[in-house]
């Protein structure tokens, strides 16, 4: 009921400006309609005054002849006559001219003179000239082109009025769309709004609700004359009923009553009241919406009547200034998200490396008491106990195995990993890694082979790194390849041109023109389906392999292998079939690191 | 017999570096915070110290630096351990004056060869 009442109030007040309007216009006409065009005649020849008196003394024409000066100056500022005839016998002609001049600025000035010869100060005042021998249809049809001549140059004028507002209104709605393009602040838009509306139709008051304001809704008052509490309470009824209105009776988007509604006011003439004829003034009102985006609506009000082009400028504003507020919320939207992604990735990279921390200490203790039981310092070790005491030695170093690779990770992530970049060779690197893992291989019933090019150059890498990739690598090869076969690691000299990238990773792969170290490590095992090919690099992808898991890998190694060789500007890559074996290659740049 | 004084917040690490280190009959002292340790350090002025750094009241960092910087306690060979295996660590323990840097897990056989290295 409350909703129907409301609108019922708003299009009361709508009905009336518009019946103002229409009143306004019919009266026009009518008086139009009615017009009689006012003569005064200015002389003291009572021959003149017959003469001019036959001639305008008919339907249209109201005719009126003086001759005492003193009178003239008043009867012209308070009757405004359309034309003022002036005798040049008329004494003092001159003084009166001026005296008359500034209260008849819209009156056509018409001298009777007595010959064809025109005195030259009276050009200055005169808009026609007619002589004492004209017959009245000569005399009828002066006054009428100069009466056609008036009615074009007020239609003029009042065009040119017009046209001049018109600009106005345009500049104003420009100037507004201008500053709308320019900021993503909502707070601004809503101010630019409001200003805006203030050039283009200046009201005595506007209430915007806008939601823009941080989380609660406000209500801007911008007000001509100071506002009582008492008016601003049902300035904030008035407004609220609006809003619930645009609703249609549905639940409003948000919902508002007078305690929880913030105001902010800004008086532009603080000595002055606004009082509740307020209401009384005329009114626009419009929603600020976009699609389903809710930002506010906006009601103005101004003591004269607004037109239609008031209108039309209002709605319009109204509707501008949805689109930049709309962009502003999704930009607002985007940042928030990126800051909550920041912290998350910050929080994970801290979790990561505080649990890695936190796990070393009591892996630690572990791993101590293992090796002093083991060590039979404390007793007999039994081939049992030996065996389980091993099995748990092996699971510890495991364990301490994925900690470092976890740790590894969040630094690279954490773009915290130290590099230390020397000339490097990569064959040292290759001979440091097979003397390392030739024992393990040999153990699995493995061969291991280098075939390493000669004369490579030197090139700037951290060589620790590359052993660690290398080791993974290669230990992976051990992992899954079955007794009695090879794995064999070589290294060559390669261009970008003739690198040959499978078509899994050609698109991910982004390699610069030159020269590259390649190393490729090659085994007989197991291989890798087509489907884990591409994920064999992501993190944690093998950790539910069932088998990396029987082989003790941490699904971590390969993913590290990776951000490592991009640190150096390099790539990693496979080729590999299921039971078929696989070749791992990763590559270099010759070209220094800088 | 030499002295030894491990200072770890972790008793248990504590326990098997004294157990190890005692087999190979050393005198084994221990402390379990900072403060302990430092006071412990001048009491009985040992032949070496095994320091912890993330430790209550006063960090093994501070008591490296208490130590090194004084002329009576410089000449005490310092192993500095940690679960913290940053680089950036390591420079800090260094500049601090510890002679040795030890990460969590270790080994006891690497400590207990480290020892004998600084005690020989």
């Amino acid at each position: 009921m409350r909703f129907t009442s409301s609108l019922l109030i708003k299009n009361y007040y709508k009905i009336s400006s518009f019946a103002k309007i229409n009143q306004f216009a019919i009266y026009c006409k009518f008086v139009k309609i009615n017009y009689m065009i006012k003569i005064l005649l200015v002389t003291r020849d009572n021959t003149k005054n017959k003469k001019f008196n036959r001639i305008f003394n008919k339907n249209g024409y109201e005719f009126s002849a003086m001759g005492d000066e003193n009178l003239i100056y008043d009867f012209v500022s308070a009757e405004h006559p359309d034309i003022i005839i002036i005798d040049e016998n008329f004494q003092n002609i001159s003084k009166l001219n001026k005296k008359i001049k500034p209260v008849c600025e819209n009156s056509i000035i018409i001298f009777i003179i007595n010959s064809d010869r025109v005195d030259k100060e009276l050009i200055k005042y005169a808009n026609a000239f007619i002589t004492d021998g004209m017959t009245d249809d000569l005399i009828s049809s002066v006054i009428n082109v100069n009466l056609r001549m008036k009615n074009s140059l007020e239609m003029l004028s009042n065009s040119n009025k017009d046209l001049a507002d018109s600009l106005y209104r345009l500049n104003a709605l420009y100037s507004t769309s201008s500053q709308f393009a320019g900021t993503l602040d909502k707070e601004k838009l809503i101010q630019y709004m409001i200003e805006g509306m203030d050039k283009a139709l200046s009201f005595s008051l506007t209430c915007t609700l806008s939601f823009c304001h941080g989380n609660a809704p406000v209500l801007i008052l911008n007000s001509l004359y100071e506002l009582s509490d008492e008016l601003i309470t049902a300035l904030k009824l008035r407004t609220i009923l609006n809003y619930n209105s645009l609703f249609d009776g549905k639940i409003p988007l948000y919902e508002i009553n007078v305690e929880n509604l913030k105001v902010i006011k800004h008086v532009k003439y603080p000595a002055h009241r606004f009082t509740f004829t307020l209401f009384q003034y005329d009114n626009m009102f419009a929603p600020i919406s976009l699609g389903d985006d809710f930002f506010g609506c906006v009601e103005i009000f101004k003591e004269t009547s607004f037109t239609s082009e008031d209108s039309t400028c209002f709605q319009t504003i109204a509707q501008q200034v949805s689109l930049p507020l709309k962009s502003a919320a999704l930009y607002q939207e985007i940042i928030e998200t990126n800051i909550k992604l920041e912290k998350l990735e910050r929080l994970k990279s801290e979790f990561i490396s505080i649990v890695s921390h936190e796990l070393r200490t009591p892996l630690t203790s572990i791993k101590n008491s293992l090796d002093i039981l083991a060590s039979g310092k404390c007793g007999e070790v039994t081939e049992n106990s030996g065996k389980f005491l091993s099995m748990a030695m092996r699971n510890v170093q495991r364990l301490s195995g994925i900690i470092n690779d976890l740790l590894d990770l969040s630094k690279i992530e954490a773009g915290k990993m130290d590099f230390n970049f020397v000339p490097t060779s990569i064959n040292t690197v290759i001979n440091f890694v097979k003397s390392a893992l030739s024992e393990v291989a040999k153990s699995k019933g493995l061969t291991l082979i280098v075939n390493e090019a000669r004369n490579l150059p030197e090139t700037s890498a951290d060589p620790q790194r590359l052993e660690q990739v290398l080791t993974n690598l290669v230990s992976n090869a051990i992992k899954f390849t079955p007794e009695n076969k090879t794995i064999t690691i070589t290294s060559s000299l390669v261009n970008s041109k003739n690198i040959n990238i499978n078509e899994y990773f050609k698109d991910t792969i982004k390699l610069t023109d030159g020269d590259y170290i390649q190393v490729c490590v090659e085994d007989e095992g197991i291989g890798l389906a087509e489907k884990d090919l591409l994920h064999a690099f992501d993190k944690f992808a093998q950790i539910e392999n069932s088998l990396s898991r029987k082989a003790g890998g941490t699904g971590l190694g390969l993913p590290i292998a990776k951000q490592l060789l991009e640190a150096h500007h390099g790539a990693i890559w496979c080729n590999s079939e299921l039971n078929k074996g696989s070749k791992f290659y990763f590559v270099i740049p010759v070209s220094s690191q800088d | 017999m030499k002295k030894i004084l491990i200072v770890d917040d972790e008793q248990d690490i504590v326990e098997s570096l004294k157990f190890v280190l005692e087999t190979e009959d050393y005198t084994c002292y221990c402390a379990y915070n900072g403060e302990d340790g430092l006071r412990l350090a001048k009491e009985i002025m040992p032949d070496l110290i095994i320091l912890d750094i993330m430790m209550p009241k006063i960090n093994g960092y501070k008591i490296s630096r208490l130590l090194k910087f004084d002329a009576k306690y410089k000449n005490i060979p310092i192993l500095m351990v940690t679960a913290r295996s940053q680089e950036e660590d390591k420079l800090i323990g260094e500049e601090t004056g510890a002679d040795e840097y030890i990460t969590k897990p270790f080994e006891l056989e690497e400590v207990v060869k480290k020892v004998k290295e600084y005690l020989k």
